[in-house]
């Protein structure tokens, strides 16, 4: 198994690249006090707006952070959401999928239905009606996004599940004894999972950008509490007059962050595969 | 020596072709001539490399495939130089391929008539209407009955035999010089292969092409190939007339496949004692099946198909019965209501004098253990993210009496039994060639110790002398643990050396029932008999030899 990763990873720079990306994350999150002087959250109004300097590495945005301490801290918050959220909607949304997609009758359809109201409704009104109710708090965010991401993840896995239940290796396993519970779980996810392996990488990815929205329309995390989103259409008031650091810098963790996600997606789907793992 | 006219149409020299560093040559030193107005042969094995001897040819090798030597002439000049815009002039113009499956070589959303048009639109000016009105004729050409119907067709509308017909149809549009028949016929039933063959042949004849026949049957060889190449790994062992080859190959590994092509079934040894264990098992027979029906809904109407219509046999202990028929008679769907995949719509099932045609699935599960089935397509019916241990123990946990150790073992056990090495133990489906794939599935099926065995298309797809293994390997299991089985085929001769009786399906109906060599002596339905002289028998026929004759004449004149 090692063997295959090594070798794996010799002829796909690509997932090595998303490895040294998540690396950073995962650094920035464990040692983001050593890496900055700065406070995230202390406003400085002499230092505002001030361009990326030896002091202010990012520069300072509006109020006077610093804004590499607040990209570096942000890492925690933004990854805790979305990581959270993505896991919750995963956990749930596959299994329900699977049921779904195997038993086929008035119960699967009603679920279908209730999934269909799910992503039909606004997301930014599902959100703030959400956190009205429940508080602003971080958790609440990642249980927006988690019941906005569950339909996506039950969808594609259902539909898998249809196709593959038609299979002639299960009508094969029904043959050799397979209960429903191991034709379910043993034969047909683990050949359904492909696409919600790469569905992880991109909600992950959606997941940084909504968090983002729900901040910009009040419904999310407040200032200051440093998170990419905020920090991105905070600074967009200025961008017009050249102030352009202070979303840039945010901006380019959400791109790291996004696609160290999309390649370790690939990489997954690639070693999850037995008939692709070893192709170049 | 050779008269001018017999110049080469295509040249291939000491072609080699690898993937990649280091691994091994798919084709190494291949060479071969191939002359106007001739049919050329190419015969082996799966992984000779015959299809890839094709695609070199139109240089359409798979990823990471390249020819490292040799070279290609096409009258006399190289095609290896060209560039890719030439070499797609070259591809359909001059040299046309045509493929298995021919229904995954059609594009599903556009009707056969709008496909062949594009062709021809492709090589020749011509309006849309013309075009439409040229592929209705080709069609017509083609013998599809009610080709002005059929041209609007979806491909999945269509027989497999029927879209065959559609890509020779294509192929021919730009009266190609070289047709290259690459497995063209696998999987059809024999009596379609025979019309397709034949209209591809002839069609090639009235235009003078050259054709190079890709195939592992050697009936197909001797009935319409004027030469013949034997190619076993990536090499030609012998080439030459396909008369002289019949009379005797001088190669060692061509006299093999010869043999085991010509093996013929003997019939089944012992039928005086054999008569006496079908009295016993007519008196109580394992299996029992009465006034069976099964009927499928057509979309959007209240008809219904008759797939099972009025089926009754019986199998006693130890005795083997051979459901024979053309794809769509019903008999597949005859082995899926015996092992409860279907639920059927009529009549009744008894297993060892237990009625299963109800049964609730709680209930029946257990019957499994001795009730088991083998599958058409073995790369399918393979869960492709196990490995081959996994595979072969999952019908080991109807067996409570076994540990994990036991089942170790006797996946072990069975590993030997189909004659497989253990060290495939590990590998996955898509690692394994059809013929290992099609016996862990017969390891599936009796790794239970079943009494009773149904084998769907045990032997189609498969190359003469694994086909020749896999009957043995039923045959001796039989002999050794008694059991019965239902042979479903639609290769009639196949079943000879196997079945005790056979039962000849059509419409899904039973047509004819009986002691198999009864049957094989005197058939008497025609329907029999067409399935009887469907297969190609290996020998030269009478216009092939006069053609060999003439062509002889033509050369030392």
């Amino acid at each position: 198994m090692r063997a295959t990763f090594t070798r794996y990873l010799s002829r796909h720079p690509g997932a090595v690249i998303g490895l040294v990306l998540l690396g950073l994350q995962v650094i920035a999150i464990l040692f983001a006090p050593w890496l900055t002087s700065y406070s995230p959250v202390e406003a400085d109004p002499l230092a505002s707006l001030e361009p990326p300097s030896l002091a202010h590495w990012f520069g300072t945005d509006v109020s006077g952070m610093d804004i590499y301490a607040r990209v570096i801290y942000a890492t925690r918050i933004n990854l805790l959401i979305s990581l959270t959220a993505v896991a919750v909607a995963f956990v749930i949304g596959v299994p329900v999928g699977l049921l779904i997609g195997f038993y086929r009758g008035g119960l699967s359809s009603l679920v279908m239905r209730v999934f269909d109201f799910i992503q039909s409704f606004p997301i930014f009104v599902l959100g703030m009606a959400l956190v009205s109710v429940m508080g602003q708090e971080i958790w609440n965010v990642s249980i927006v996004l988690a019941v906005l991401f569950i339909p996506m993840f039950a969808r594609v896995i259902r539909a898998e599940v249809l196709s593959l239940r038609e299979r002639p290796f299960v009508a094969a396993a029904r043959c050799s004894g397979a209960t429903d519970f191991s034709i379910m779980f043993r034969h047909i996810l683990p050949n359904a999972l492909t696409p919600a392996i790469v569905q992880i990488s991109i909600s992950v990815g959606l997941a940084i950008l909504l968090t983002a929205g729900l901040s910009f329309v009040g419904a999310g995390v407040r200032m200051p509490t440093p998170e990419w989103g905020l920090m991105v259409s905070s600074g967009a008031q200025q961008m017009i007059l050249g102030v352009w650091w202070v979303s840039l810098f945010p901006g380019l963790a959400i791109v790291i962050a996004v696609l160290s996600f999309a390649l370790i997606g690939d990489m997954a789907k690639d070693l999850s595969d037995p008939t692709t793992r070893d192709r170049r | 020596m050779r008269a001018p006219n017999a110049a080469p149409l295509l040249a291939v020299d000491n072609l080699s072709v690898d993937f990649g560093e280091g691994s091994p040559k798919a084709l190494s030193g291949v060479s071969f001539e191939l002359r106007r107005d001739e049919v050329l042969g190419i015969v082996g094995e799966t992984g000779a490399g015959k299809s890839v001897l094709a695609r070199s040819l139109l240089d359409l090798l798979p990823e990471g495939g390249r020819i490292v030597e040799g070279d290609i002439r096409l009258d006399g000049a190289s095609v290896l130089g060209l560039s890719e815009t030439e070499q797609g002039k070259l591809r359909g113009a001059r040299i046309a391929l045509i493929g298995t499956n021919a229904k995954a070589l059609l594009d599903p959303v556009a009707t056969v008539g709008a496909q062949i048009a594009r062709v021809l639109r492709a090589h020749r000016a011509c309006g849309r209407r013309e075009a439409w009105a040229a592929a209705v004729d080709l069609l017509a050409q083609v013998g599809i009955v009610n080709p002005e119907r059929r041209a609007k067709a979806y491909p999945h509308e269509l027989s497999g035999g029927m879209a065959q017909r559609v890509v020779i149809a294509m192929a021919m549009v730009a009266n190609p010089d070289i047709v290259l028949a690459d497995d063209a016929t696998l999987g059809l039933d024999a009596t379609i292969q025979v019309q397709v063959l034949d209209l591809l042949v002839k069609r090639c004849r009235e235009l003078g092409a050259g054709v190079v026949l890709i195939t592992h049957d050697l009936g197909i060889i001797a009935h319409y190939c004027d030469r013949v190449a034997i190619m076993k790994g990536g090499r030609i062992f012998e080439l030459g007339e396909v008369g002289r080859f019949l009379e005797g190959p001088r190669d060692d590994y061509s006299r093999t496949l010869l043999d085991a092509a010509r093996v013929r079934p003997t019939p089944m040894a012992g039928q005086g004692e054999g008569g006496g264990v079908t009295d016993e098992a007519h008196a109580k027979p394992l299996l029992d099946v009465r006034r069976l029906e099964k009927f499928f809904p057509i979309a959007g109407s209240t008809e219904v198909v008759r797939a099972i219509d009025d089926v009754s046999f019986s199998v006693g202990r130890g005795e083997t019965l051979a459901l024979v028929g053309e794809s769509g008679s019903g008999k597949t769907t005859v082995g899926q209501c015996l092992v409860r995949l279907l639920e059927c719509d009529g009549g009744g099932i008894t297993f060892d004098g237990v009625d299963i045609t109800d049964m609730p699935a709680k209930e029946f599960r257990p019957l499994r253990r001795r009730l088991q089935m083998v599958f058409q397509e073995p790369y399918v019916a393979l869960n492709p993210r196990w490995p081959v241990r996994a595979l072969i123990a999952e019908p080991l946990r109807l067996d409570p009496g076994l540990d994990a150790k036991g089942r170790e073992h006797r996946v072990r056990q069975l590993l030997d039994l189909v004659h497989l090495p253990l060290s495939l133990a590990e590998a996955y489906p898509h690692e394994l060639t059809a013929g290992e794939q099609k016996r862990i599935g017969i390891a599936r099926a009796l790794a239970t110790g079943p009494d009773f065995v149904v084998f769907d298309e045990p032997t189609t797809a498969l190359d003469i002398r694994v086909r020749a293994q896999i009957i043995d390997l039923v045959r001796d299991l039989q002999a050794e643990i008694g059991m019965s089985a239902l042979f479903i085929t639609h290769d009639l001769n196949s079943v000879r050396s196997l079945a005790h009786n056979v039962a000849v399906m059509r419409h899904g109906k039973i047509v004819e029932y009986g002691e198999t060599e009864a049957i094989f002596a005197h058939p008497t339905q025609d329907y029999t008999r067409m399935l009887l002289s469907a297969e190609l028998p290996i020998e030269q026929g009478l216009l092939q030899r006069d053609r060999a004759e003439a062509r002889r004449l033509a050369g030392t004149a």
